[in-house]
């Protein structure tokens, strides 16, 4: 019991975490087939289509990691899942669950972009991003907040309000882009004005690689920095262990509950920042749409664990960018990549559970 | 506490190091570093200076090994991709030595772009961004790669490597109104659209015209699903146009299938676009607009292969029509009589000889103003920045 | 048009209430499903796909609820055997889902079937106002609003009921009266997929005769949203899914009378209804909720974390 007051998210002994616990030789081999497990599942739903498994993978390699310009995509595609992880992972050191990083998202880049629209280009760019930043990360607090005041004022469960609100925070970006945010020479189509060159995260080389990237594992080292090496991320832990314990303590739970929601809310904003200001260059309807959710489930991946989280992006955001392959190469849908992502989960999910089972 | 954490930020922070060297890696293996930072944005710039040394040997879009092709939806959708696909085809059959790279579903945000890119990495020098939200990604793409030649489908810009092409399918569109205003026998007619761009204004009014010249009193009603295909949205549409009284309904969506059978289960008559999806509604089908690229598409190409497409009329916004046969009017349902067939024949053929044309002033929108004045025919490109609807359209613009 | 939308509402509310009603028979056990999307889409595919092979829709209902029901046994496999976070298992079970569906749906895009027709029934759908709203549907529309009735019979009347509950509240009191609380997870789970399977295929085989990559376009997840609206009560389920049904119908019904109002807004009113009720009833809410699902959504992740 004392190592749940202390881990109170029974993920956190899980994941990496195990790693390290385990013999490395028989640890090294179950990560191994937990890698080519999925490859050879996915490898027989490719020959059941009379795909050729070699020649897809390869092509799926060479789109992902083949070239400088498939890294780039990996990068500028890891880095909003790094973000909406850490909007899960923070909230579950204090044993918050907030599925919200989807809505919290939405509600950044809408931000950012109602910030863009009113800056123009009337600052150059060393004054403008920074802005737009806390743009962003005001947005995705604004509607974490209102999941913190939910759940501290009026005892609404924050996994469920957080849930609703992301359907809310869709939608609101939607009405947005189909109104007031309209941009007057689309000839009626549903996007923004282009951001001014002032609020665009500079490109490298001929990729789409933004230097926005550089946010995410920033953030993400802060967030670890701030959790493990700091007093107030010791204070996270004890309200999460146990909140009776830590009012008596003379923590003002509520309180810390509520600003824990509002930094992980600023940090998914930040991504949506990311995507409008670095990668689409104006809001659009689809705008970050499932990032949030892969984020989620990078986070759960190592644990909630901040720099683990880097490594776990990284990973699905190479299966996102691989399905172009699939789809090119082999004439099939691009989605279909989601089967493997899915499996390499599954094996961890499954992996998971043997030892807290037993 | 302190010491089970010790291996993990280790790891990580390894892999931060992986991600940041990689990133300055990126720049180091790119063709050209710094040179297409986005200050020096505008497209015409990079391509300009490029021409001057290539220009004699090879022009932007020659040379290479394949063609690209991007698609909103999937290629059977009995609508507008299933009509850019068979187009597509055609390239593949008179290009044999091209590989034709295609994907489907590609959505119209970012990804678009990625997409490009990997077909550029491919070896295509050719790239038909066939949807309307790919116009965007595309000019993005487009600065990035001067020496790429983009054909967008339906859109209203164009960069030095980008041109686009459609139809005035609102040609068709205005000859099935005039079907459906025969037909119907309630006089009111459904309109079910995805978005308010000028096209699909341009096709509701036409269509409307077109009904009320052999039926002052037709109405159409119209609504919006804000998706190119989702049929969920579109089965209550019809659903909720008929209740209205509604007996014609047609549509400008993606995907037509689930429509024209609902309809046809609703014991409604309906009318086509994009593709001849006669075959769904044996009973209702009047008849319906439909593309036929193949012959225009493999024009396009040609030009870009031998050197002409550039300064040819394929680098602006080209339009083509009925003249051409790039729109086609659909055949005609069983029920329609023999009389509406031949009236509607004798119609296109005045409309090909110039002496018709549907949106000849005076036209009036939904608010009485009037928008063309008596006599006065516009040209395709202002047709095409219509923002209003006209007289005798129930329903608003979504603003 | 007062009749128009509310035929419009059942019409378009009746695959999310399916769905709905599974998801509440899995978190009476004390499961929370967001696999709910994929059982759906894997339904409305199977559905399709069986109807498009065998010509007969019956034979669609079946696969697709055999198909829902197969990738909601993969959740509680994960979840009951494994023990993973159930929010994590039910995402992973989404995107098997869309990838699978999408995978093999390809071929099936442009097939042309001949599904559930709308059979009026004799005199009843000739009542002015209700017969047009409540008769005049398919088979599997008819079914809906009964099924609910036989479950909430099932929940409070029924041993079987009495047993799927105590699993829900506090499985060791069922266990201590001998049933094996895994085992009716498994069943719930199970069973709860199967529903959001038929959901999928009303979807496909009745209601749009199509099938396109993505087509549930998130009903699934509404469907988990709703379960909460309704207080994991299967009558209230039929209250919000046509209330999320009718929010549909209107906005077209008034967009077709020209009447701005924005559509975007429309379809948000249900979540914020959702939201609205919890804030009214929160406590009793929080009365309301099995016992188990509060480590759910209380984070730890898993109802047997609390247990063991």
């Amino acid at each position: 019991m004392q190592e749940t007051i202390a881990l109170p998210n029974s993920a956190s002994s899980t994941g990496l975490e195990r790693l390290r616990r385990s013999l490395p030789w028989a640890t090294l081999l179950r990560w191994l087939l937990l890698a080519l497990g999925p490859l050879a599942i996915f490898a027989l739903f490719l020959l059941t289509v009379g795909a050729d498994p070699i020649k897809t993978y390869s092509a799926m390699y060479f789109s992902a990691l083949g070239d400088s310009f498939g890294l780039a995509e990996v990068m500028i595609r890891a880095a909003p899942f790094i973000l909406g992880g850490l909007a899960t992972a923070l909230p579950a050191r204090t044993r918050l669950v907030n599925v919200g990083a989807e809505g919290q998202i939405a509600l950044g880049a809408l931000a950012t972009t109602f910030a863009a629209m009113a800056i123009g280009d009337r600052f150059p760019a060393w004054v403008t991003l920074p802005a737009l930043l806390v743009a962003g990360a005001a947005g995705g607090a604004l509607w974490a907040g209102v999941a913190g005041l939910l759940r501290t004022r009026l005892a609404v469960n924050e996994t469920i309000s957080t849930l609703l609100l992301n359907y809310v925070g869709a939608l609101v970006l939607i009405f947005c882009v189909h109104t007031v945010l309209k941009d007057p020479e689309s000839f009626n189509w549903p996007f923004s004005p282009p951001f001014a060159d002032a609020a665009r995260w500079v490109t490298i080389g001929g990729t789409r690689l933004h230097w926005g990237v550089i946010v995410a594992p920033i953030a993400a080292l802060l967030v670890w920095y701030f959790l493990t090496r700091t007093h107030w991320g010791l204070h996270l832990r004890v309200v999460g262990g146990n909140p009776e314990a830590a009012r008596r303590a003379g923590f003002n739970v509520e309180r810390i509950q509520v600003l824990v929601f509002l930094a992980a809310g600023a940090l998914a904003g930040m991504a949506g920042m990311l995507e409008v200001a670095g990668v689409e260059g104006r809001l659009r309807p689809t705008t970050g749409v499932g990032f949030g959710y892969v984020g989620f489930l990078a986070a759960w991946m190592v644990g909630q664990h901040p720099l683990g989280l880097i490594a776990s992006s990284i990973l699905l955001a190479v299966l996102a960018v691989s399905g172009d392959a699939l789809q090119i190469t082999a004439r099939l849908p691009a989605s279909s990549v989601n089967i493997l992502m899915a499996f390499v989960l599954i094996g961890i999910l499954a992996r998971v559970g043997k030892k807290n089972a037993a | 506490m302190k010491t089970r954490k010790k291996l993990l930020p280790f790891l990580s922070l390894v892999l931060i190091f992986a991600f940041v060297i990689s990133a300055c890696a990126a720049p180091a293996a790119a063709p050209a570093p710094g040179a297409e930072a986005p200050a020096a944005a505008e497209p015409t710039e990079a391509p300009a200076a490029e021409a001057s040394v290539t220009e004699a040997e090879m022009a932007p879009g020659m040379g290479g090994s394949a063609i690209g092709f991007l698609y909103v939806g999937p290629c059977d959708d009995y609508g507008y991709n299933q009509a850019a696909c068979a187009g597509a085809d055609a390239v593949g059959t008179a290009f044999p030595d091209m590989e034709i790279l295609e994907a489907e579903n590609v959505p119209e945000n970012q990804e678009a772009e990625r997409v490009m890119e990997t077909m550029i990495r491919q070896g295509a020098k050719i790239i038909f961004p066939t949807s309307y939200g790919h116009l965007d990604p595309a000019l993005e793409v487009a600065k990035r790669h001067p020496d790429v030649v983009f054909l967008h489908q339906g859109g209203q810009k164009t960069a030095e490597n980008l041109g686009t092409y459609f139809g005035t399918i609102w040609e068709t569109v205005y000859l099935s109104g005039v079907a459906a205003g025969h037909m119907s026998e309630t006089g009111k007619l459904g309109y079910i659209v995805a978005f308010p761009i000028p096209q699909v204004l341009l096709n509701i009014n036409a269509f409307t015209l077109g009904a009320r010249s052999v039926n002052p009193d037709a109405t159409t009603t119209v609504v919006f699903t804000a998706s190119w295909c989702d049929p969920g949205q579109q089965a209550e549409a019809v659903n909720s146009l008929v209740a209205q009284d509604v007996d014609v309904i047609t549509q400008h969506q993606d995907c037509t299938k689930t429509i024209i059978e609902t309809a046809e289960r609703a014991g409604v008559m309906s009318v086509g676009y994009h593709a001849d999806a006669s075959t769904l509604a044996p009973e209702g089908w009047i008849t319906g607009s439909m593309w036929d690229w193949s012959e225009l598409y493999a024009k396009i190409v040609a030009s870009v292969e031998d050197g002409t497409w550039a300064g040819g009329p394929y680098s602006g916004n080209y339009r083509t029509g009925v003249s051409e046969g790039s729109v086609k009017l659909a055949p005609f349902g069983k029920n329609v009589p023999q009389a509406v067939q031949d009236e509607i024949a004798a119609l296109q053929a005045q409309l090909l000889s110039g002496e018709f044309f549907p949106f000849e002033g005076p036209i009036v929108d939904q608010n009485g103003v009037e928008q063309i004045a008596a006599g006065v025919r516009l040209s395709v490109g202002e047709l095409e920045s219509t923002n209003y609807l006209i007289e005798g359209v129930v329903g608003t613009i979504p603003q | 048009m007062l009749e128009a939308i509310l035929a419009g509402a059942i019409r378009s509310g009746t695959s999310v209430l399916f769905a709905c009603l599974g998801e509440t028979v899995s978190e009476r056990a004390g499961i929370v499903n967001l696999g709910t999307e994929g059982s759906m889409l894997g339904g409305a595919l199977a559905a399709f796909a069986a109807t498009a092979y065998t010509g007969n829709p019956y034979a669609g209902v079946l696969a697709g609820a055999a198909a829902g029901a197969i990738f909601a046994l993969l959740h509680a496999w994960l979840v009951v055997t494994r023990n993973a976070n159930q929010l994590v298992s039910g995402l992973v079970v989404m995107i098997l889902a869309q990838g699978v569906t999408a995978f093999f749906g390809r071929t099936f895009v442009d097939k042309q079937i001949v599904g559930l027709n709308t059979q009026p029934i004799p005199f009843l759908s000739d009542i002015p106002f209700v017969g047009p709203i409540l008769f005049q549907h398919d088979i599997l529309t008819y079914l809906a609003v009964p099924l609910a009735i036989a479950l909430w019979y099932g929940f409070y009347r029924t041993k079987w009921g009495l047993v799927l509950r105590a699993v829900g509240e506090r499985d060791d009191v069922a266990y201590a009266s001998g049933y094996n609380p895994d085992r009716v997870r498994y069943a719930a789970v199970t069973l709860g997929g199967a529903l959001a399977g038929i959901g999928g295929a009303q979807l496909s085989v009745a209601y749009t005769l199509n099938w396109v990559e993505e087509m549930t376009q998130g009903r699934g997840l509404v469907a988990v949203a709703l379960v909460i609206f309704a207080a994991w009560s299967p009558l209230r389920a039929i209250l919000g899914c046509y209330l999320f049904g009718g929010a549909t119908a209107l906005q077209l019904a008034l967009q077709a009378q020209g009447i701005p109002i924005s559509p975007f807004f429309l379809s948000m009113v249900p979540y914020l209804l959702t939201l609205f009720v919890l804030l009214l009833v929160a406590q009793k809410q929080r009365y309301a909720m099995p016992e188990g699902l509060r480590a759910v959504f209380e984070g730890k992740g898993n109802y047997s974390t609390q247990n063991r």
